[in-house]
């Protein structure tokens, strides 16, 4: 159990909250593309309300690639779902705005009023590829009706441009492919035909939710390099959900840390890497499988997350973590801002709590990675010397 | 002689149909030729013809079936004295009578001989059959009218409204015109209504129009068919005032019949489409198509229609090739002379060739829809393999 520090009463006489960020502000220096204001999101089920998303106040820039990581059921779905309305029949947007280009998402009722949103400007790559397309319908036709839908191309232009679609997406012989079902492709195939409907919608912000999630390691590499460089060559902004610290620190600019349907830590790869203010944060960096050496035993995360149902009172990670205060029991802590581009939601940062060493091996983290960037490139220079097996 | 020629050269066409595809198949001709190669080499033509091969050996084995089938229910000397046993006639015009009975039934000489007058008179060759008569006065035989048929199932003895040896065929074949029309229409009435209400309920689910359609299947499927026949006569016949009875020539008179078939099958293809569209509401691909941006409409149209139908494809020919064998509570309450009724009717009066050739029809006729419905669902869906394997 967690033990508990500054065992000091909560007296109305300190001002826990000084320093605290008091309305949401975006980092001054860049441009605010996407911006989400109080969100909180749920599902009624068998007329039960749970809270799935709780009030999530977040920017996202343009030209981002903005990763949000968080373990299963910590909302990150859920979270992108509501810019593009594919929240289930269920769900129920209790509060909160999402502003894009003037318009508030969260008023967007009908398939019809999304129309206008959803693939033109932006676009989502779900988890997995084997059933995110139609098996009864070509690849190239699946590729071709966005062409025709959006950018209003004939037949023969549409086809024209889903075979160089296929190309960049670096599917061998495209013109052979373009009539295959998907049955025929395989899983990573699929994922780069999915990339080039994505391409072929031309979005301004492009959603990843856990791409690469359902293929097998080698691919998932190759499809994540290729996202890298068609968003560098595109400049999309880029929202990638992912569990897989991995790969965010391979992709993206910015990271979000979510918990318990919270954000609970954003800031620059930089800034979370290597100056993690959130106990979860620390937690979910301990227990990186490649920073564990030999001789210690693999770190996990005690407990489970919270439930949905339930109300949390106070700091939602408080109940699993080793650094709680009596306060992180009692009050929600607000948002304390280090820096333009780094703010987390912890208690610890407030100037009455008591100064905590963050754990060993995230004081080390900048050793370890470098260690573990050292194998990894050892490696991938075994894998590419190897003939590919495609 | 006309119909010989004509027989046997549309065997020999297909022969040689077949020779040709495989020859084009294999690459000894046309190897050069990617129009020929393409359209005579097509996987799906090879499909069929392996399916219609192993549905040649299925009939095959129906017939076989069959002809052990009718001599174990209905021994021949049993029958023959239900058909002519008589206490005011003698006993040699029994034996006379009976003996040109069996001869002309095929009952005669040893059972492979039988066997195989059974299988000749049914495979699809030109054959010529002449009925032999008996004058039981002279005791003479004489032969009659001969035709030449390619099915041959027979004659029938001792049914009122036809002559004693008269062809199954010639009973058959206006029985089947009548069932295969009210049938047919019934079908569309059915398929007609049925896709619209599947799909409409599908589309509103939980809403006003998808509980009346549930509550309408769930009385469809509760009320035992002979009583929720007579419900819709009621309310046709009696309430809308359309005719009781079948008229030839009448269409009025047809409507009851097509449309107690089309209100009643609307109800279980209702259930299944609304059942197979609202699988592929959730499905993945569904909400990927969605986020592409596509609009509602397309989406239900392209996308969910055409994977919701792919099951259902394989019970088109089956629901129109069935239509040819009729309905036997729905004939039997409008008095429709359909072949619906001919099985009892033949059971009934001894008619054991009338039986068999009901059976055999109605089992070419599946083999037929299944086959059909194989090769449409394997044209349909691409994931279906058409290789041997």
């Amino acid at each position: 159990m967690a033990k508990r520090r500054n065992p000091s009463v909560l007296s109305d006489e300190i001002d826990w909250e000084k320093g605290a960020m008091k309305e949401f502000t975006p980092d001054p220096n860049r441009e605010v593309l996407l911006s989400v204001r109080n969100l909180s999101v749920g599902f009624s089920v068998r007329g039960k309300r749970t809270h799935v998303i709780r009030d999530i106040n977040l920017d996202v820039y343009k030209g981002q690639v903005l990763a949000i990581v968080g373990e299963s059921g910590s909302g990150k779905s859920v979270f992108t779902k509501t810019f593009t309305g594919m929240l289930d029949a269920n769900s129920i947007i209790y509060s909160g705005t999402v502003m894009y280009h003037g318009y508030d998402l969260t008023k967007l009722i009908t398939n019809e009023q999304w129309a206008n949103i959803r693939g033109k400007r932006i676009a989502t790559i779900f988890q997995d590829p084997m059933t995110s397309l139609n098996p009864l319908l070509s690849i190239g036709y699946q590729i071709s009706e966005v062409l025709i839908l959006h950018r209003g191309m004939s037949k023969e232009d549409a086809k024209a441009e889903a075979i160089s679609l296929l190309g960049r997406v670096k599917i061998p012989h495209p013109e052979e492919r373009y009539d295959d079902y998907p049955f025929q492709f395989s899983g990573g195939m699929r994922q780069r035909a999915v990339i080039a409907i994505a391409l072929a919608c031309n979005p301004e912000i492009l959603i990843c939710d856990e791409p690469t999630t359902a293929l097998d390691v080698t691919v998932q590499s190759q499809i994540i390099q290729l996202i890298k460089d068609l968003q560098k060559e595109y400049g999309w902004t880029t929202i990638f959900i992912t569990h897989d610290l991995g790969v965010v620190a391979n992709i993206a600019d910015d990271l979000a840390v979510m918990y318990g349907g919270q954000i609970i830590e954003y800031g620059t790869i930089e800034d979370v890497f290597y100056h993690p203010a959130h106990p979860y944060t620390w937690a979910l960096l301990c227990s990186l499988p490649q920073l564990g050496t030999k001789d210690e035993p693999l770190m996990y995360i005690k407990g489970n997350p919270p439930s949905f149902s339930d109300e949390i009172i106070g700091d939602a990670f408080a109940p699993r973590s080793e650094y709680a205060m009596n306060i992180d029991f009692v009050r929600e802590p607000p948002i304390f801002k280090m820096s333009d581009t780094h703010w987390a939601k912890t208690w610890l940062l407030s100037p009455y709590a008591p100064k905590v060493e963050p754990p060993l091996i995230i004081q080390e983290l900048h050793e370890r990675m470098k260690m573990a960037a050292d194998e990894l490139a050892h490696q991938e220079g075994d894998n590419y010397a190897k003939p590919s097996s495609r | 002689m006309t119909s010989y020629i004509v027989g046997y050269t549309i065997i020999g066409l297909i022969v040689a149909f077949i020779v040709f595809c495989i020859l084009v198949r294999r690459q000894v001709i046309f190897a050069e030729t990617p129009k020929v190669q393409k359209i005579f080499a097509h996987p799906l033509l090879f499909y069929s013809f392996r399916r219609l091969a192993s549905g040649l050996i299925s009939f095959l084995l129906a017939i076989l079936v069959t002809f052990f089938l009718i001599r174990l229910a209905a021994p021949p000397d049993t029958t023959c004295d239900t058909l002519f046993a008589n206490p005011h006639i003698d006993q040699m015009v029994y034996n006379l009578r009976c003996d040109n009975w069996k001869e002309n039934m095929g009952f005669s000489g040893s059972t492979i001989q039988q066997l195989g007058k059974f299988f000749y008179s049914i495979i699809p060759v030109p054959k010529s059959l002449c009925i032999t008569n008996i004058d039981t006065t002279l005791g003479m035989y004489t032969i009659s009218s001969c035709r030449t048929f390619i099915f041959d199932f027979g004659r029938i003895y001792k049914l009122s409204g036809t002559a004693d040896g008269s062809f199954v065929i010639d009973y058959m074949m206006p029985r089947m015109g009548v069932s295969f029309s009210i049938g047919i229409l019934g079908v569309v009435v059915e398929m007609g209504l049925g896709y619209p209400f599947g799909i409409l309920m599908a589309r509103y689910q939980n809403g006003v129009f998808d509980r009346i359609g549930r509550a309408y299947i769930i009385s469809v499927d509760a009320i035992p068919g002979i009583a929720y026949y007579y419900v819709w006569m009621a309310i046709l016949c009696a309430w809308i005032g359309l005719p009781m009875r079948y008229t030839e020539g009448s269409f009025a008179s047809w409507l009851p019949a097509i449309l107690t078939i089309g209100f009643t099958g609307m109800a279980s293809i209702g259930l299944w489409v609304r059942r197979y569209m609202l699988d592929q509401f959730n499905s993945d691909y569904v909400k990927f198509a969605r986020s592409k941006g596509l609009s509602e409409r397309r989406i239900m149209w392209i996308h969910i229609l055409r994977n919701a139908i792919v099951p259902l494809i394989r019970t088109f020919p089956s629901a129109i090739i069935g239509a040819l064998l009729g309905t036997y509570y729905i004939e039997n309450i409008y008095n429709i002379p359909g072949i619906g009724q001919a099985v009892m009717i033949a059971i009934n009066s001894s008619n054991t060739s009338l039986l068999s050739a009901v059976i055999i029809i109605s089992a070419l006729l599946s083999i037929i829809s299944y086959i059909l419905g194989d090769v449409l669902t394997a044209v349909a869906d691409p994931r279906i393999s058409l290789s041997k394997d």
